[in-house]
């Protein structure tokens, strides 16, 4: 996986904030979060707060030190944001609230040559570079191949329970055919979407990350 | 609408010959010597008769309708003699030679052409580049390998559609080998017309197919494949075969989910929403398709396993009980009035915790006994029983009561070995028992059964 700044030709990103507020439309939740140049005098966010550079052209954030994550107060963001301000004095900033801890999954759409848009489920945070534990359809799907994609990856496990973890599998199902309306019936024409990780809790899953690529 | 493919009444070998160096020499012998018992027409203009038939200078001067044409010339006359064949109404043409878009350029332009002539017509076409089609019911056979070098599989209920012609005609010279029969063979060739999917429609109306396998190294055309395959695959099933992986197509993406949807992946997660059981090699493609025609439906996951042989039924316990490619299956566990029943026709050293072992003391009546036990048994979903004859009390005839057992419960029959277990195979496959030479090749049977009866449940629910 390429970890540089990358153009690839035919190929228009969107930033972060602009991936969820097109997820927020179908349903799908985000943390709360705003975009600023210049970090605003009040913040109506709650700590912990994930502060990340905002730039459609920084595909892997993370990657080139764009993302600080556990921002705990005030004076924590006046540090931080002054250290990113330095390493990107040409971007905007994304501020969010942190999604609960949960079990995070990775969920995905890409354009197969052969068989057009497929969905994708896996492990997801860091794991799904490591362990590759990832299952696709063909789109649209229904619920029971939702709940087919949930049991086939190592994750599928948490729905019954495993070490003290148990979380409902139907909100990941909910959000897998979210995803699967979104995009069939060409209503959404993407390239390719990564939610990862999209964390699941008590509190229902959340897209924790995004990134939209649309054809130009 | 592929009647007169699968059951033609009168064929023509265009470019048949007496020289045995001429594929159109090969073509009319096997059509010959498979018995087809229409109306077969050799076509070349420099003969008077070929084989004792009567040979006319082209397909314009047959007599009557001709159903299926075997164009066994250069790819260079093919074009014109499509022509032909159109103009005079033949409604199934197969174009053997090489020299089409598999070499692309010029090649792929000529076949471009033949595309353009069938557009409008009635005619359809199989190939170009193909080895040929093979139905045993109606005796066809236009193989353009010569006979005396080949194995050609007698009558069966597997429909063998194969994209590789030199691999389709290898797997059906090793299925001869225990009498192993198809319903049809047909290699698409490059598919410039007829494809994957008319094949499995075709299958699917075609009375002697039970079982559908495919051998593909790429999908002509996703969304058709897609929604053939679901809707065929709930009536007959089909066992699917791709090769051609190409793990590093999109290993270039930037997202994640790009980078990680190898077609390898990407397949898979498609096969099983149509609830097709995938194998990974041609051995697997034709075990499943016999496993899928012959055995009952497999309805859960509890296993009794019977065997003369203790390692044997350790080594099956340890393969169906892990999961590899396929899930794991369940060892069934008897009731107390089972094992009750079971110890009366059993010896004393017998162990009749699952798996069961006779010991090598075991006998054919004993065997017997049991495995009525294990049919009766509501503990039981599926039995494997091993037939070895390698000891004196089994003998031949413990086929018998494992065919009445496979009338009334799911069975997968293993039989290991060599000296007296050839002649075996050949038995149960004429009793249409899905028998294999190897353990591991018994347990990956009985798990396609498994995998077949949860993909359509799950496909019948959503409907």
């Amino acid at each position: 996986m390429t970890t540089e700044t990358e153009f690839k030709p035919g190929i228009r990103n969107i930033t972060e904030f602009e991936a969820k507020a097109i997820l927020m439309e179908y349903g799908i939740t985000a943390p709360r979060g705003i975009v600023f140049e210049t970090l605003p005098d009040k913040i109506e966010l709650r700590f912990p707060l994930v502060l990340k550079v905002s730039d459609a052209s920084i595909i892997h954030k993370s990657d080139v030190g764009g993302v600080k994550a556990g921002i705990m107060g005030i004076y924590d963001l006046l540090e931080e944001y002054g250290a990113m301000k330095k390493k990107f004095p040409n971007s905007e900033f994304l501020l969010e609230e942190m999604a609960p801890k949960g079990v995070e999954f990775i969920v995905g759409v890409t354009r197969d040559p052969v068989f057009g848009p497929v969905i994708m489920l896996g492990t997801g945070g860091i794991y799904t570079e490591l362990f590759h534990d990832v299952t696709f359809r063909r789109l649209p799907i229904g619920r029971p191949d939702a709940l087919d994609m949930i049991q086939e990856i190592r994750s599928g496990v948490f729905c019954k329970g495993f070490r003290s973890t148990k979380i409902d599998c139907e909100k990941v199902a909910d959000l897998l055919l979210k995803v699967s309306g979104m995009i069939s019936g060409g209503k959404l024409d993407i390239v390719s979407m990564d939610l990862n990780p999209v964390i699941v809790s008590a509190a229902g899953a959340v897209a924790a990350d995004a990134k939209i690529s649309f054809p130009v | 609408m592929f009647n007169n493919l699968l059951s033609p009444n009168a064929v023509a070998v265009i470019g048949a010959s007496p020289d045995r160096s001429k594929i159109g020499n090969a073509v009319l012998e096997n059509l010959v010597n498979q018995g087809f018992q229409g109306k077969i027409y050799p076509i070349n203009p420099s003969y008077e008769e070929i084989f004792g038939l009567k040979c006319y200078a082209d397909i314009s001067s047959a007599p009557g309708k001709v159903d299926l044409a075997v164009i066994a010339l250069p790819a260079r006359l093919a074009l014109s003699v499509l022509q032909e064949c159109i103009q005079k109404g033949v409604e199934f043409v197969i174009v053997v030679a090489g020299g089409f878009s598999e070499l692309g350029g010029e090649g792929k332009k000529l076949e471009d052409s033949l595309k353009e002539k069938l557009k409008g017509t009635k005619t359809r076409l199989i190939g170009p580049n193909t080895v040929g089609v093979l139905f045993p019911h109606s005796k066809v056979n236009t193989a353009l390998t010569p006979g005396e070098r080949i194995w050609f599989p007698g009558e069966g209920q597997i429909g063998f559609i194969s994209q590789s012609g030199a691999l389709g005609l290898l797997v059906m010279d090793s299925l001869a080998e225990n009498g192993t029969g198809i319903s049809g063979f047909v290699n698409i060739g490059n598919r410039a017309d007829i494809d994957e999917d008319d094949l499995m429609e075709m299958f699917l109306e075609h009375d002697e197919t039970k079982s559908i396998v495919a051998y593909l190294e790429s999908i002509s055309n996703g969304e058709k494949f897609f929604r053939t395959v679901k809707h065929v695959n709930m009536k007959k099933p089909v066992t699917i075969l791709k090769t051609g992986r190409t793990p590093e197509a999109s290993a270039a993406a930037s997202f994640h989910t790009g980078a990680l949807a190898t077609d390898n992946r990407v397949l898979d997660g498609i096969l099983r929403q149509v609830g097709v059981v995938r194998a990974y090699s041609e051995v697997e493609l034709l075990d499943f398709g016999r496993a899928l025609a012959y055995a009952r439906p497999l309805r859960g996951k509890r296993i009794a396993i019977l065997t003369t042989a203790g390692g044997v039924g350790v080594l099956t316990t340890d393969l169906l009980t892990t999961e590899d490619s396929r899930p794991a299956l369940a060892m069934a566990r008897f009731s107390q009035q089972e094992i009750g029943q079971l110890k009366q026709h059993a010896l004393p050293i017998a162990s009749l915790n699952n798996p069961i072992d006779l010991t090598a003391d075991g006998s054919t009546l004993s065997y017997a006994s049991i495995l009525n036990i294990l049919v009766g048994s509501e503990n039981v979903d599926g039995i494997i029983a091993y037939a070895l004859p390698q000891t004196p009390k089994i003998d031949t005839s413990v086929i018998d009561p494992i065919a009445e057992a496979s009338r009334k419960k799911t069975v997968v029959v293993g039989v290991i070995g060599n000296r007296l277990t050839g002649n075996l195979m050949v038995e149960f496959e004429k009793a249409r028992i899905p028998a294999y030479p190897s353990v591991q090749r018994t347990v990956s049977a009985m798990k396609a059964l498994y995998l077949r009866n949860m993909y359509l449940g799950r496909l019948l629910n959503d409907h």
